[in-house]
C-alpha cells in the first residue's frame, strides 16, 4: 500500500556525532520490515526520521512517492498519513479509550457516526471492545498497548510505525502480542516498520531486517538469509548463539591450531587463515565425529543440553536436545560432528568488529 | 507433627504478647486520664484557693524551703541563746506581733492566726516564728530597703548583735545597736518593735536575693491580701506536697500531658488495629512525637480560633462574626483581598503558563537563563518588591511615572499610573507571586512524556492543537495547583499590602488583622475572627489541591529519560525572545536597581545622578547601628534555628516515608503540608493566643515561639527536598552496602547521606531563606527582645528613612544571593533556588 524510500539519509548531532550514515533503500507496499539493532544504533533515529520527528541532516524521504523530506521539503509528522506505536504507549491519561482510539479521526473531521463505526471496528481487531469506557490508569500494561495500536490503526494509515512497543510487557505477554500484531499487518496488508533490540521478535515477525550498529547497516535481508548466511562476524554474532574459532585452510580441511591440530571438512573457496563461525546447535555429539574432546559441563535446560566441551585448549559449546542429559558423564570423551558452520576471512579485527559502538 | 506445635506454640506467644500491648495500651490510657482528672482537680484546688496564677504553688514551694532554713539554721539556734524568761516573753511578743499584723491585712484574720496556733499546741511557738518571719518576708514596708541593705552587711554580724536587737524589741529603753538605728529610726511603740523585728530577721535571713525573687514571685501570683495569709500560713505550715506543686501548679501542663497521653495511645490503638498486629513498633514513638508536637503547636491554634470565633464567651453565637464582617471597612477588606488574589491568580498564572512553555519547551534564545532568573523572584522578600514599586509607581515622584510624563509630553499633574491603589496592588502581587505558579508548572512541563504529544503529531493534529488538546488539559492539574497557590499566597500576603495598601487606604484581610492586634486583648479576639475567613480559604484550597487534584494528577513521567521536544519557533524566535527579555527587565532588573539606586539617594525625588544627590551615608548608617545588627544577629540565629530543627524533622519524615512502611507515617506528613498551607498571619495569631500559659506552655514574646512559627510555615518546604531526593535513591542502593556488611549507621552515613546531601543542603536553604526575611508572623509574635531584620526593616521604611530602608533592604537581597550562591556551590550546582 505504501512505498518508502529512503535516499542517503544521515543524520550528524552537534556536528560530528554520526547517528546514520546514508541509508538507501525501499521499503516495499505491505511489507514487515524490522530496524534490528542494540540500543543507541540509530534505528530509532531512523524511525523518527521517517514520521518526521527528526529532519535528517541530509538525504531524502519519499511516502509512497511523495517527498517528505528533503533539501528545502519537510512535511510535519500530522501531513503524512501515518500510524505510530510508541515504545511508552503514549495513551494519553485524561482521555478514555474510545477518545484515544478516535483522536486521528476527530482531527480529520469525521462525522460522527462514521468515527464510532470506524472506532468499534478497531477495537474488535485490537480485542478492546469491551474496555471502550475505561480510562488508560485503569488498564493493564498489554491493555494500553493495544490502544496505542488501535489509535495508529485507526485511520487507516498505510504506514505504520512501531518503536520497541513490546519492550515494556513480560514475557508471555510479548510472544502473544507478537503474533497478533503480525496477523493485524497480514490481514489489513499495511507497510510496518518495526524498531526493536530483540532479535526472535525480529525473526519471528519480519519479512526483511536491516541489522544496523553504530548508525551503519550491516546486513538486509530475510530472516532466514541473515541468520544463516551472515555477511560479517558482527551479524553472526548479533543473531542467535556463535562461537568463534581461529583456523587455517590446508588441504580441504580447516586445521584449527587451538584445538591440537583436529580439523573439519572444507570445500568452500576461502584459503589460508580463517576465522570459522560456529552456531552451538549446529554441532552434535556422533562417534564418527571429526572432532574430539572431553565433556566438561552440561547445563541441563529442558528442551536442550547445554554442553561444554574441551578440544585441545579450546572450549567448544555444543547444544543437543534435552534427551540427552544423562546418557553422558561429565569427563568422558566425546566425539562432535559439525553440521553446518560459516567462515570469514581472519584480520586480526574480531574483536574490534564485535564491539557495539553507540 | 512437631511443626504443628511449634506454630500453635507461636501462635499462643502471639496472643499472649498481643494481649499484653492491648493491656499496656489501657494502662496507658488510664494514665492519661488519671493525669487529665487530676489536672482538673488540681486547677480546682487552684481557682478555690484565689490566687492569681498557679506560679504561686511554686512560690510557696520555694519559699517554704527558705523559711525552713531560715529557721532550723540562724533563728531557732539565736533564740534558744536567750534565757528561759526572755524567750517567753519573746514569744508571746512575737504571737501578738503576728496577730496584729495579719488583723492589719485583713479583718478577722487576727482571730483566725490564734486558731490557728492553738491548734498546733506544742509547735505553736515555732510555727509563730515562722509565720512572723513569713509575713515580715512578703509584707512590711517599714523599714526602707536601703536599711535593709545595710542591716545584711551585718549579716556577719555576731551573735552578740543579734541578742543586742531582741532584747531592743522586748526593752524600749535599752540601747539600740549602730546598724539598727537607721532600721529603727524614730519608731515608737508596736512600729519600733516591728520595724526591729524585721530587722533581726533580715538579718538572718537566708541570701537575700533569693528570698526576695521567691517573695516578689509569690507577691505577682498572690494579689488579694487575705489570700496572702493563706499562702503564708502554707508556707509556714511546711509547705506544699510535691504532688499538690504538680497538680495545683502545673495544672495545665498536665491535663496537657494526659490529653495528648491518650490521644497517642488512641493513634497506638487505632493504628494497631488496622494493621491487625497488636504490636508495638518503635518508630511510633518518633511519629507520635511529631505528632504531639504539630497537634499541640500547630492544630489546637487553628483549632481555638475557629471556636474562640464562634464561641466568643463559652456560648454559640454569630454576633462577632457578623459584627466584625458587617464592619464596612473589614468588608471592603474582604473584597479587596478576594479581588486582589483572584487578579493576581488569573494574571499570574496567564503569565507563567506560556513562560514555562516558551523556557522549558522552545528554543528561545538563552532560555536557561530566563529560568534561573524567573526563580530567583521567588526568594526575594515580598515587601522589598513592593518598596521598588513603590518608587517607580509613586503617582506624583515615581519614576515610571516621571518617563512617562515625559514620553508623551503629559502636564505635570500627578499619575497616570498609581501604585496606592488596587491595581497597582494587584500588579506588585501578580509580580512576586507568578513565581510559585511558573515553578510548579514548568516542573510539570519538563517532566512530561514527549511521546505523549508525537503521539498527537502522529495522529495528524498540528503543534497548536496538540498545545490545546494534549499538553494544556494534561498540564491543567499543575496549572490549577499553581494557580491556588498564587491564590492563597496572595490572599495571606502581608508585606506587599502594608507597604502599598496602608498609606494609599487599600485595606487587606491581613493588614486589618495586624490592626486588629495592636489593639489589644479585645483586637486580638476581632483578628481572630478575621483570620477565620483566612483559614476557611486556606484549608478549602489545601483540600482542593491535595485531594481533589491529587486524584486529577496523570502519571506521566516516562520510564525511559528522555529529554521533552523541542518545539522550533522559527521567525518566531527573536521577536518572543525580546518580548520575555522586556518581561525580566520590567518586573526583575526594574525594580532590583531601584532599589539599589534608591539607597545611594539624598532627595529621593531626585535622580541619583543628579548633582550632589549620591551618598553612601545611607548605608553606612544603617550598618552602623547596633540594632541593625542586634536585629541582623536575631534573624540569622532564629532562621538557623527554625532550619535547623525543621530540617531534623523534615529528615526523619523523609525517612519514615520512603523507607519504612510503618503505619501512620502520613499523620505528621499532613500536618506539616497543613502548617505549610495555613497563612502566615493565622498561624502566629493561633501562637499568640494559645502560647501564653492557657494550654500549659507559656513561651509568649520568647524566641521560641518565632523559631517554632517558622518551623510550622516552611519545614514543609524542606521535607518535600529530602523527600524526593530520597526517593530518587533506590532502596537496593542501601540493601547492596548492607549486604556488603554495613550497618544501618554505616549505610545512612556513608551511602544514603552522600547522595542526598544536596538536597538536604537545599532543604536547609528553604527553610532558612523565608524564615531569615519572614515579615508577617514576626509582625504578630516578635518582642522588644527579638526584632528581625525583616521587621527592622518594615520599621524603617514606615518610621525612618525610604533610601536607608532601601540599603537594608538591598543588603538582605546581597545576603540572600550569597546564601544562594554558597547552596549552589554546597550542591555542586544541582540546587539554587
Amino acid at each position: 500500500m505504501a512505498t518508502v524510500t529512503l535516499k542517503n539519509v544521515t543524520k550528524i548531532y552537534d556536528g560530528n556525532h554520526v547517528v546514520l550514515k546514508d541509508f538507501n533503500n525501499t521499503f516495499e507496499d505491505g511489507e514487515f520490515v524490522t530496524l534490528l539493532g542494540p540500543s543507541g544504533c540509530g534505528k530509532t533515529t531512523l524511525l523518527r526520521i521517517i514520521a518526521g520527528f527528526i529532519k535528517p541532516t541530509s538525504g531524502e524521504v519519499w511516502i509512497d512517492g511523495r517527498m517528505v523530506s528533503g533539501h528545502k521539503t519537510f512535511v510535519p509528522p500530522e501531513k503524512r498519513n501515518i500510524g505510530m506505536v510508541f515504545q511508552s504507549y503514549a495513551v494519553w491519561p485524561h482521555m478514555n479509550v474510545f477518545e484515544n482510539a478516535a483522536y486521528p479521526l476527530t482531527i480529520k473531521k469525521l462525522p460522527k457516526e462514521e468515527i464510532s463505526r470506524k472506532v468499534a471496528e478497531v477495537l474488535e481487531i485490537t480485542h478492546l471492545s469491551q474496555y471502550a469506557e475505561r480510562l488508560p490508569g485503569e488498564l493493564s500494561g498489554g491493555q494500553q498497548q493495544r490502544v496505542a495500536l488501535a489509535r495508529a490503526l485507526v485511520a487507516a494509515p498505510k504506514l505504520l510505525l512501531l518503536d520497541e512497543p513490546l519492550s515494556n510487557l513480560d514475557a508471555k505477554l510479548r510472544e502473544s502480542m507478537r503474533f497478533e500484531i503480525k496477523e493485524i499487518q497480514k490481514r489489513l496488508g499495511i507497510t510496518v516498520v518495526y524498531v526493536t533490540h530483540d532479535q526472535a521478535e525480529a525473526m519471528a515477525m519480519s519479512d526483511r531486517i536491516f541489522l544496523i550498529n553504530s548508525g551503519i547497516v550491516q546486513q538486509c535481508d530475510t530472516p532466514e538469509n541473515i541468520y544463516n548466511h551472515p555477511v560479517n562476524q558482527f551479524v553472526a554474532d548479533f543473531l542467535g548463539k556463535v562461537d568463534f574459532f581461529k583456523g587455517e585452510v590446508r588441504d580441504g580441511r580447516i586445521v584449527f591450531p587451538g584445538m591440537g591440530g583436529q580439523s573439519v571438512a572444507y570445500d568452500g573457496p576461502r584459503t589460508g587463515k580463517v576465522e570459522v563461525a560456529v552456531r552451538p546447535e549446529n554441532m552434535y555429539f556422533d562417534e564418527q565425529g571429526e572432532l574430539e574432546g572431553i565433556l566438561e559441563q552440561q547445563y541441563y535446560l529442558g528442551d536442550t543440553d547445554d554442553c561444554r566441551v574441551r578440544v585441545g585448549d579450546t572450549l567448544v559449546r555444543v547444544i543437543t536436545g534435552g534427551y540427552q542429559y544423562g546418557r553422558l558423564k561429565n569427563g568422558q570423551p566425546v566425539r562432535i560432528s559439525v553440521r553446518s558452520f560459516m567462515t570469514f576471512e581472519d584480520d586480526g579485527m574480531l574483536e574490534n568488529k564485535l564491539q557495539i559502538r553507540t | 507433627m512437631k511443626n504443628d506445635n511449634q506454630q500453635q506454640a507461636e501462635s499462643r506467644k502471639e496472643r499472649t504478647a498481643a494481649s499484653l500491648t492491648k493491656l499496656i495500651l489501657v494502662i496507658l490510657f488510664l494514665l492519661g486520664t488519671v493525669l487529665v482528672i487530676m489536672g482538673f482537680r488540681g486547677l480546682r484546688i487552684f481557682e478555690a484557693s484565689g490566687f492569681n496564677s498557679e506560679n504561686a504553688y511554686q512560690a510557696i514551694h520555694q519559699l517554704s524551703g527558705d523559711v525552713e532554713d531560715a529557721w532550723k539554721d540562724r533563728l531557732e539556734p539565736r533564740l534558744k541563746l536567750l534565757s528561759q524568761e526572755d524567750r517567753s516573753g519573746l514569744d508571746s511578743l512575737a504571737r501578738d506581733m503576728l496577730i496584729s499584723e495579719w488583723e492589719d491585712r485583713s479583718e478577722g484574720a487576727g482571730a483566725e492566726a490564734q486558731q490557728i496556733l492553738e491548734g498546733h499546741g506544742a509547735d505553736a511557738d515555732a510555727l509563730t516564728w515562722k509565720l512572723l518571719y513569713t509575713t515580715y518576708l512578703i509584707g512590711g514596708p517599714k523599714i526602707s530597703s536601703a536599711a535593709k541593705k545595710e542591716l545584711l552587711a551585718g549579716q556577719k554580724a555576731s551573735e552578740a548583735f543579734d541578742l543586742e536587737l531582741l532584747s531592743c524589741i522586748t526593752d524600749e529603753n535599752a540601747a539600740l545597736p549602730a546598724k539598727a538605728k537607721k532600721a529603727a529610726g524614730k519608731l515608737e511603740g508596736a512600729k519600733r518593735q516591728a520595724a526591729l523585728m524585721q530587722a533581726f530577721f533580715v538579718a538572718n535571713g537566708s541570701t537575700d536575693p533569693v528570698i526576695s525573687e521567691h517573695a516578689n514571685q509569690l507577691l505577682k501570683s498572690v494579689r488579694n491580701r487575705g489570700q496572702q495569709l493563706k499562702a503564708f500560713r502554707m508556707i509556714a505550715e511546711g509547705g506544699i506536697s510535691r504532688i499538690m506543686l504538680l497538680f495545683a501548679g502545673r495544672a495545665r501542663t498536665v491535663m496537657l500531658a494526659g490529653v495528648l497521653l491518650m490521644i497517642d495511645v488512641l493513634i497506638l490503638a487505632g493504628l494497631m488495629a488496622a494493621g491487625k498486629r497488636w504490636a508495638f513498633d518503635f518508630k511510633w514513638i518518633v511519629i507520635l512525637l511529631l505528632t504531639d508536637f504539630l497537634l499541640f503547636f500547630q492544630l489546637m491554634p487553628l483549632i481555638y480560633i475557629g471556636i474562640k470565633a464562634l464561641f466568643p464567651d463559652g456560648s454559640f453565637s454569630l454576633d462577632t462574626v457578623r459584627r466584625l464582617y458587617t464592619y464596612p471597612l473589614n468588608l471592603e477588606a474582604l473584597k479587596n483581598t478576594m479581588v486582589s488574589a483572584f487578579a493576581a491568580m488569573i494574571l499570574g498564572t496567564a503569565i507563567a503558563f506560556p513562560l514555562a512553555f516558551l523556557v522549558g519547551r522552545t528554543n528561545l534564545y538563552g532560555r536557561k537563563f530566563f529560568r534561573s532568573l524567573f526563580v530567583i523572584t521567588y526568594m526575594v522578600p515580598p515587601y522589598v518588591g513592593a518598596m521598588a514599586w513603590l518608587r517607580l509607581m509613586n503617582p506624583n515622584v515615581g519614576t515610571v511615572n516621571q518617563w512617562i510624563r515625559a514620553l508623551f509630553h503629559l502636564s505635570s499633574a500627578p499619575g497616570p499610573l498609581n501604585v496606592y491603589t488596587l491595581p497597582g496592588m494587584i500588579w506588585v502581587l501578580t509580580t512576586f507571586y507568578y513565581p510559585y505558579a511558573f515553578i510548579t508548572i514548568s516542573r510539570a512541563m519538563e517532566k512530561m512524556d514527549p511521546s505523549l504529544e508525537d503521539a498527537s503529531r502522529i495522529s495528524g493534529a498540528s503543534p497548536l492543537k496538540t498545545v490545546f488538546t494534549i499538553t494544556l488539559p494534561l498540564m491543567m492539574p499543575s496549572l490549577i495547583a499553581g494557580a491556588l497557590l498564587v491564590f492563597i499566597s496572595a490572599a495571606s500576603c502581608y508585606g506587599i499590602p502594608s507597604i502599598i495598601g496602608i498609606p494609599g487606604n487599600v485595606n487587606t484581610i491581613t493588614t486589618r488583622i495586624t490592626e486588629y492586634v495592636s489593639l489589644g486583648q479585645q483586637g486580638i479576639n476581632d483578628a481572630t475572627g478575621l483570620s477565620l475567613f483566612l483559614l476557611v480559604v486556606a484549608v478549602v484550597i489545601l483540600f482542593l489541591s491535595d485531594v481533589v487534584l491529587a486524584k486529577r494528577q496523570y502519571i506521566t513521567v516516562s520510564g525511559k529519560s528522555v529529554s521533552p521536544q523541542i518545539v522550533h519557533l522559527r521567525s518566531w524566535r527573536i521577536p518572543l525572545t525580546v518580548l520575555v527579555s522586556l518581561f525580566a527587565a520590567v518586573v526583575i532588573l526594574l525594580p532590583f536597581l531601584t532599589i539599589l539606586t534608591t539607597s545611594f539617594k539624598i532627595d529621593i525625588g531626585k535622580s541619583v545622578l543628579a548633582p550632589g544627590n549620591f551618598t553612601l551615608s545611607n548605608w553606612t548608617t544603617v550598618f552602623a547601628r547596633n540594632e541593625t545588627m542586634s536585629c541582623l544577629k536575631n534573624s540569622l540565629l532564629f532562621a538557623s534555628a527554625a532550619a535547623t530543627a525543621g530540617l531534623v524533622i523534615a529528615c526523619v519524615m523523609s525517612y519514615l516515608l520512603q523507607r519504612t512502611s510503618v503505619r501512620g507515617r502520613n499523620i505528621p506528613s499532613f500536618l506539616i503540608t497543613l502548617g505549610s498551607g495555613t497563612p502566615s498571619v493565622v498561624i502566629a495569631l493561633g501562637l499568640i493566643m494559645t502560647m501564653r500559659g492557657s494550654f500549659g506552655v507559656n513561651i509568649y514574646g520568647t524566641v521560641y515561639i518565632m523559631i517554632i512559627a517558622y518551623m510550622i510555615k516552611y519545614m514543609m518546604m524542606g521535607m518535600r527536598t529530602v523527600v524526593s531526593a530520597m526517593s530518587q535513591v533506590h532502596v537496593s542502593l542501601e540493601e547492596c552496602s548492607q549486604i556488603a556488611g554495613a550497618g544501618w549507621f554505616r549505610t545512612m552515613t556513608k551511602i544514603t547521606g552522600p547522595l542526598i546531601f544536596p538536597s538536604i543542603a537545599a532543604g536547609w536553604f528553604l527553610i532558612f531563606i523565608p524564615s531569615f526575611y519572614e515579615l508577617s508572623m514576626t509582625t504578630l509574635l516578635y518582642s522588644s527582645t527579638t526584632k528581625t531584620i525583616g521587621f527592622q526593616l518594615y520599621e524603617y521604611w514606615t518610621f525612618t528613612s525610604q533610601p536607608m530602608s532601601c540599603a537594608m533592604a538591598f543588603g538582605i537581597l546581597l545576603i540572600v544571593v550569597l546564601l544562594n550562591f554558597v547552596l549552589g556551590r554546597l550542591t555542586r550546582g544541582s540546587f539554587s533556588i
